[in-house]
């Protein structure tokens, strides 16, 4: 810019002052839409989607790789009740939609009957969670997530699994910087915080899939 | 080129002294001051809406679902508001059931208040709160054709519903993808947390804002409306953006918000509200009414002039 400014002024001094005032103010309108121009162009090439893919270690994938095999047993069984089921319009009454979940969930749970806890929330899974939220954030990040899970109204949520999530109990706001960073889950099933608790919850029938305890450090 | 040069230095001149502000006729942030409890059907105020040919009309109302004569007293003013506003759908920004999901929950809290609205094929297009069981997606007068997150649109205008409860690289992805082939002159997004917020309580929902602030920036959208706090504020423009919270349509959190907040532009906590928006070209016609039926709020925004990405 200091070279345009030294040619313009170097090239106009000779004539009379208003006069080159106004030609140097030119030539830098002229200059500014140019550069302008150039870089809204520069911008919107270089937009691109938000990644959301997580970096991982080696181990992170194999951890992940497990997790998700064990979610998708549970999709297995899940799938095979939901086959049976007569399916729920996207124009339901709400008598409809009781009927249905209280019958998804009651053959589920006879399904899964031997199920144990822990069975998706393996150790490592849980030492992951925790890690992540301990080191990946920052301390005012990392104390409104724990702030949101603290504060939410589900004191009545039972830490069992195949029992439903209360509908009365408040489902917490699953920390959106946090969930980037957890295994992409199915859209049938979603993480829950309760209190400190990690859950894992049936999103159309209500089902606590499986839970881990001080998943929040 | 002399005419333009001449726009050009009136541009910067104006940029200069400060003529940046958005919002036309915009008012100095208050909390209100409106008192009482019960009201016995409050005389409607004169609507300030232009009822334009071919506009958009619609109301936004949060946190509905409680049952209490309140919510019903909201209802009939949103019902009677009609007559000299016909809208054609509202908005719900969640929490559209507390407490529990019965089919007598769905009756009590939202079917009966509802009711004559919903006879006169006024369609509710909800989003899920915190309260909200992700089956409320299926309920026949939510509109969500069975999803947690779905678009619609009406004239030049297109409708993002979010899950703001669980933003997940699926859904994430979705909005990506979906603003960037929108052409749509007006894109607005509504959801239950609010990215800006004076509430004492709760607050902005700076994670949630992290996340989907840039794609809004970058996709062009223009207004964002939520719910969650038990109030009405609208917010400074933030990023060239407009956002306003509705959350005060069957819960009040009375005096709640931070006085002197910096983000308010215009703020009421005294009552329960609603707010009546019409969109009609280039301009998104605005009012807010309480419960006792005074305008707490009221304005015009310009269509911002943005390049949008055209990311494919």
């Amino acid at each position: 810019m200091d070279v345009w400014l030294a040619f313009s002024l170097q090239f106009y001094c000779p004539m009379n002052t208003t006069k080159s005032i106004y030609r140097i103010a030119k030539m830098w309108f002229a200059a500014l839409v140019f550069s302008l121009a150039a870089s809204s162009f520069g911008e919107v090439r270089a937009q691109k989607p938000i990644d959301t893919k997580p970096v991982l270690t080696a181990q992170e994938k194999k951890l992940f790789a497990t997790f998700d095999r064990r979610v998708n047993d549970y999709m297995k069984q899940r799938k095979a009740v939901a086959k049976k089921l007569p399916s729920l319009s996207k124009e339901a009454t709400p008598a409809e939609i009781e009927a249905y979940q209280k019958n998804f969930v009651e053959r589920l749970r006879a399904m899964r009957a031997g199920t144990k806890p822990g069975y998706i929330f393996i150790p490592a899974f849980t030492t992951y969670v925790r890690q992540t939220i301990k080191t990946e954030f920052a301390p005012k990040a990392k104390a409104e997530i724990k702030q949101t899970a603290l504060e939410a109204e589900n004191k009545g949520v039972p830490l069992k699994i195949n029992y439903p999530y209360p509908e009365s109990q408040e489902l917490t706001e699953m920390p959106p910087t946090l969930l980037l960073k957890l295994p992409t889950l199915p859209k049938e099933v979603k993480f829950r915080f309760v209190k400190r608790h990690l859950l894992l919850v049936d999103s159309d029938n209500g089902l606590i899939v499986d839970y881990t305890m001080n998943a929040m450090p | 080129m002399n005419r333009i040069f001449k726009t050009y230095l009136i541009v910067v001149l104006a940029f200069v002294l400060g003529v940046t502000g958005n919002v036309i006729g915009q008012k100095k942030g208050t909390n209100g001051n409106a008192k009482g409890n019960k009201v016995a059907a409050p005389a409607l105020p004169r609507l300030t809406l232009p009822l334009a040919k071919d506009s958009v009309r619609f109301v936004l109302i949060g946190d509905t679902g409680t049952g209490t004569e309140k919510q019903q007293d909201l209802a009939n003013l949103l019902l009677r508001s009609r007559q000299a506003f016909p809208f054609e759908f509202v908005l719900l920004v969640g929490d559209n059931l507390y407490g529990g999901e019965k089919p007598a929950d769905y009756k009590t809290k939202f079917e009966d208040v509802y009711r004559p609205l919903i006879d006169q094929q006024v369609k509710f297009y909800a989003s899920l709160g915190n309260h909200d069981e992700p089956a409320q997606r299926f309920y026949e007068h939510f509109n969500m054709d069975g999803k947690e997150y779905y678009r619609f649109t009406r004239g030049n205008v297109a409708f993002y519903a979010l899950n703001s409860n669980y933003m997940d690289k699926k859904q994430i992805d979705w909005l990506q993808s979906e603003l960037a082939k929108d052409q749509s002159d007006w894109k607005i997004a509504f959801f239950h947390h609010p990215p800006y917020s004076s509430g004492g309580k709760h607050g902005s929902s700076t994670g949630l804002r992290e996340i989907v602030e840039p794609i809004f920036t970058r996709y062009g959208v223009n207004v964002v409306l939520a719910g969650h706090e038990h109030f009405y504020e609208r917010i400074k423009p933030q990023k060239g953006i407009f956002y306003f919270i509705s959350g005060a349509g069957g819960k009040l959190r009375k005096g709640d918000v931070k006085d002197g907040s910096p983000l308010t532009a215009k703020a009421y906590d005294q009552d329960m509200s609603f707010m009546l928006v019409e969109i009609s070209k280039d301009s998104m016609h605005f009012q807010v009414l309480s419960r006792t039926g005074q305008t707490v709020d009221s304005g015009v925004l310009p269509r911002q002039k943005r390049v949008t990405a055209a990311v494919r």
